[in-house]
């Protein structure tokens, strides 16, 4: 049979980068083929040439046997294309039934019955898109896509935004409507839903296909090495975490925990959290050798738990605590909902949660870019709710925004003036100038400590990959001294394999080093395999906590997320969401 | 903007490396194809465009191209006179683009010139005004240049508080200062209240009285030139601008500040400062201006005394794009071509505002041909 889409040869450049140099690329008809690959190997530029949004240099593409090169989308879909981007282009202030008749279909009713038979694909036509959360979204989006019947689906990484049952869903739907005769390409960076959902990969790297074949005789083992250029084993189990893989796959790091003595000074020797497996005592997987560890963290429960009743030190001594923290939206809803939390020093504390369940304004509110409307930020004893950004980088919080291209660094700016802008008065040469080979010579030194792949001091910093710009953001961070505290957003999203590891180790680091470090993840796997102690968010609320090491902590930790707050949840871990009145974290608050 | 690649040689082949991306291999092809996206081909086609529109108007105005030429040349360099008169719209020119060029650093774009140019020179007519009649001309032009300067940066510090507060959009609130400060100028010269001369017959004309000798910019050069002092007042702001910019820890955050002020702000930097810091500067350049205008002959204030710099300054800014290099250039272009005008038609019958509107088709065409190389090639058929 004619395969749905042939790629023969496809060449892309950007000015003297070639995105695509030569992909070859074969779709069967009722299958789904995931195109992997790190960030930059050109998967987003293969779709968007399959889709018509842009135009390849060279090569060749057959539809279902015929001759296909689309100038623009609207070609593409005429000759049954469609795609769902990255980011969603829906009208938030329509409603979903008035979003899908912007596409001015014919019976566009018919059209949807016909979807929702077909794929058991419902939607709520009245709700508008703008309030819908993002898994409802991203199926409208698919749902447009279907509407046109398209013979090849494309979906550029779909899953990004999505929790752990969306993602499953997701898949789902992929399956079956390769199941109904048509073509999914699914790209992703993430090997664990490749693995689950496709029938053949394609593996991408630096523009060129690395390798690939039918799923069922590739393996993650076997598809990591294609990405990356190296073996699994060499990996660290964090690092499989954030490409998806189950944790089981690979070796897990032992957990290594600060005693409670540690709590109120930063402690002179903690022991190296460092990757090597050597750091586990009693293998990490046994539910039971958190405890028996003896240390368990002495912050463990302060979040929901009632332990800390009336002890005043609690808030002063942690690294970081965040007490009844309450954020309003212009609209009335709480962002933040008496969020409480405490990073003991030496302690690694994560984040979990589906975006837009109040992370970002947490980040928001420990960095100083929001004022919380009530509650309190307070890092080793130092009030700091309004402090001004330059006063908490002072009193030792460093901060890795989530948005590295927004709030991290600036990208128009060298690397040098990126990792010193907010110390410049310490390069001055005859009091008034710049001084800019102490800068560069500064930047040198930092570049090769961490290991940082940058043309020079001077380049700017969007010359350089994700991965090393985040590794500039986490060095400026890291350089405060003393640093009390980090915290994380997001620190590793987007960026590829190698990267992720490095990231990882500078934030283990920096907890051994006495630091306190929260770090807020959409990636579960990361979180479980990185922190002490994880927290989920929901709704405006901190839920929590779950002893990442216990047994079912992943199931835990998902119905946390999704609300499902007693299903599952064995008591004492899941310590249901503060009520409004006498709420376990008031005691924090009340100092 | 970058520069294309202009190299010849092929490049190495790519070694198989762990790099996610191979070593860029420009195409001939590519090569050509940013050839005429190069910044400066761009601006000498629309310069080249922009003369053979001029032309096409001159002859539609019945005079010979060749003696038309004659006339704008002499009008620019024919004599002192041409010259120090040249020199001094550019400073004044000079003087506005370099306070913008400050707060676009800033990311702040600043329309305002012309109000801030009113208000300064108001501030300038009325100081100079009550100062006596035989001040010395060393304190009594410092004071006006300074009365001018604060009565600029406090004008564009309406719509600085205004962004930085209340985050107003600066292109709104200095665009409707403008006219403000106009209609203030218009007030104080009609009123005898305010600075308007003594009314001793029906012809005497809204204006404020002549500013005394010693509040008079000194002339510079020979006695056949008008050029003043404004000439170097201009030429130190525009060097010490560049080399604050470029040269110091000042310069950097507000282009740190004008790029992202977010990362700005997580960093530290006090962002509203630098902004409104900028958008001041920009305003105190441009009172300056004024200033000047007022303290060179006739050395009055009156209405339309501005003649339109405030707007004309700004679109200086904006072909500089940010170098003080080229607002020198691009102010000398502008304040000569003025000249050169005025000359044609006097000598030529060929209407001024035939140099005007070249000057704004420059602009239109530059302005096009930004959009023509800042798009990128192959994202649309």
């Amino acid at each position: 049979m004619t395969a749905a889409l042939e790629i023969t040869g496809l060449v892309k450049s950007y000015g003297s980068m070639r995105a695509l140099d030569g992909v070859d690329l074969v779709v069967e008809a009722g299958t789904v083929h995931c195109v992997l690959g790190e960030n930059g190997a050109g998967k987003s530029t293969l779709c968007h040439a399959v889709a018509g949004s842009l135009t390849s240099d060279e090569g060749s593409l057959l539809l279902y046997g015929e001759s296909y090169a689309p100038r623009r989308p609207a070609d593409a879909l005429a000759a049954g294309v469609a795609m769902v981007h990255q980011h969603f282009s829906l009208v938030s202030t329509l409603t979903v039934g008035e979003n899908l008749r912007l596409l001015r279909l014919p019976d566009l009713a018919g059209r949807i019955a016909r979807v929702r038979e077909a794929y058991g694909l419902v939607l709520e036509l009245d709700a508008v898109a703008g309030k819908l959360p993002v898994g409802v979204r991203q199926r409208v989006e698919i749902v447009k896509a279907l509407l046109r019947d398209p013979r090849l689906l494309v979906l550029d990484e779909p899953t990004g935004v999505l929790g752990p049952a969306e993602t499953d869903a997701l898949l789902e739907t992929c399956r079956r409507i390769a199941a109904a005769g048509h073509a999914v390409v699914l790209v992703t960076h993430k090997l664990g839903e490749a693995v689950r959902a496709g029938d053949h990969a394609t593996v991408l790297r630096g523009g060129r296909v690395a390798g690939g074949g039918p799923m069922a005789e590739l393996s993650a083992e076997r598809l990591v090495p294609l990405m990356i250029g190296r073996s699994v084993g060499a990996l660290d189990a964090t690092v499989a975490g954030a490409v998806g893989l189950e944790p089981g796959a690979v070796e897990p790091v032992g957990p290594v925990t600060v005693g409670p003595g540690a709590a109120g000074s930063v402690p002179a020797a903690v022991e190296p959290r460092g990757s090597a497996p050597a750091a586990l005592d009693s293998a990490g997987s046994a539910p039971a050798a958190g405890e028996s560890a003896g240390p368990v963290p002495v912050t463990a429960d302060s979040a929901g738990g009632g332990a800390d009743d009336g002890d005043g030190q609690r808030v002063g001594g942690a690294a970081l605590g965040l007490s009844e923290v309450t954020v309003r939206r212009a609209d009335g809803t709480y962002a933040l909902d008496r969020a409480a939390l405490e990073v003991g020093f030496g302690e690694i504390v994560g984040i979990a949660g589906v975006e837009g369940n109040g992370q970002s304004e947490l980040m928001a509110v420990i960095a100083g870019s929001l004022a919380p409307d009530d509650g309190r930020v307070v890092l080793h004893g130092r009030d700091l709710t309004r402090a001004k950004p330059a006063a908490r980088t002072g009193a030792g919080l460093g901060v890795v925004p989530e948005d590295r291209h927004h709030e991290g660094c600036v990208p128009e700016l060298s690397v040098a003036e990126n990792l010193h802008l907010g110390r410049l008065g310490e390069f001055k040469r005859f009091g008034v100038f710049l001084d800019r080979p102490a800068l560069g010579r500064a930047t040198e030194k930092v570049l090769g400590e961490h290991d940082v792949r940058a043309p020079g001091a001077f380049a700017p910093m969007a010359s350089l990959s994700g991965g090393n710009q985040q590794k500039v953001v986490i060095a400026r961070e890291l350089a405060l001294d003393p640093l009390v505290c980090l915290a994380a957003s997001q620190p590793t999203r987007g960026l590829d394999i190698g990267a992720v590891e490095a990231v990882h180790a500078r934030i283990r680091a920096a907890a051994a080093r006495g630091a306190g470090v929260l770090v807020v993840s959409a990636e579960l796997d990361e979180l479980l395999a990185l922190c002490d102690r994880v927290l989920v968010a929901y709704r405006g609320r901190l839920l929590g906590p779950v002893d990442p090491r216990a047994e079912g902590a992943r199931e835990r930790i998902g119905a946390l997320m999704v609300g499902a707050d007693g299903a599952g949840v064995p008591a004492g871990v899941g310590q249901s969401p503060p009520t409004r009145g006498p709420s376990p974290s008031k005691a924090i608050g009340a100092h | 903007m970058s520069a294309p690649t202009t190299t010849t040689s092929p490049p190495p082949e790519s070694p198989p490396s762990a790099k996610p991306h191979p070593t860029p291999q420009p195409a001939l092809r590519t090569r050509l194809h940013t050839l005429p996206r190069h910044p400066l081909t761009v601006a000498l086609v629309a310069a080249l465009c922009a003369a053979v529109v001029g032309m096409v108007l001159v002859v539609a105005a019945g005079a010979e191209l060749g003696s038309a030429w004659q006339a704008l040349e002499e009008g620019m360099f024919g004599s002192s006179y041409a010259v120090g008169s040249s020199l001094n719209s550019a400073a004044v020119l000079a003087l506005i683009a370099a306070g913008f060029t400050v707060a676009h650093r800033a990311g702040l774009v600043n329309v305002g010139g012309e109000g801030q140019l009113c208000a300064g020179g108001t501030a300038a007519a009325a100081v100079g005004l009550v100062l006596p009649a035989q001040v010395p001309t060393a304190v009594g032009v410092p004071l006006v240049v300074l009365a001018g300067f604060l009565a600029g940066a406090a004008w564009a510090s309406i719509a600085a508080w205004l962004k930085v507060k209340r985050g107003t959009s600066e292109v709104i609130t200095t665009l409707l200062l403008n006219f403000i400060g106009i209609g203030m100028v218009s007030l104080a010269v009609h009123e005898e209240a305010l600075l308007r001369q003594p009314v001793t017959s029906s012809e005497t004309l809204p204006q404020s009285a002549p500013l005394p000798t010693g509040a008079q910019l000194p002339l510079i050069g020979d006695v056949e030139s008008p050029a003043t002092a404004v000439v170097v007042i201009a030429a130190v702001a525009v060097l010490a601008t560049g080399i604050v910019l470029r040269h110091t820890a000042l310069g950097l955050r507000l282009r740190a500040v004008g790029h992202s002020p977010a990362a700005s702000a997580r960093l530290g930097l006090p962002v509203g400062r630098l902004e409104g810091g900028g958008l001041a500067f920009a305003g105190g350049l441009a009172g300056i201006a004024g200033a000047a205008l007022v303290a060179t002959a006739p050395y009055v204030l009156a209405e339309h005394f501005s003649s339109g710099y405030g707007f004309a300054g700004l679109v200086v800014g904006l072909l500089a794009r940010g170098s003080l290099t080229a607002v020198a250039a691009v102010s000398l272009l502008f304040g000569f071509l003025t000249s050169g005008g005025i000359n044609l038609q006097l000598a030529a019958q060929v209407p001024a505002s035939t140099v005007q509107i070249v000057q704004s088709l420059l602009v239109l065409f530059i302005a096009a041909a930004m959009l023509f190389t800042t798009r990128r090639p192959g994202s649309r058929s």
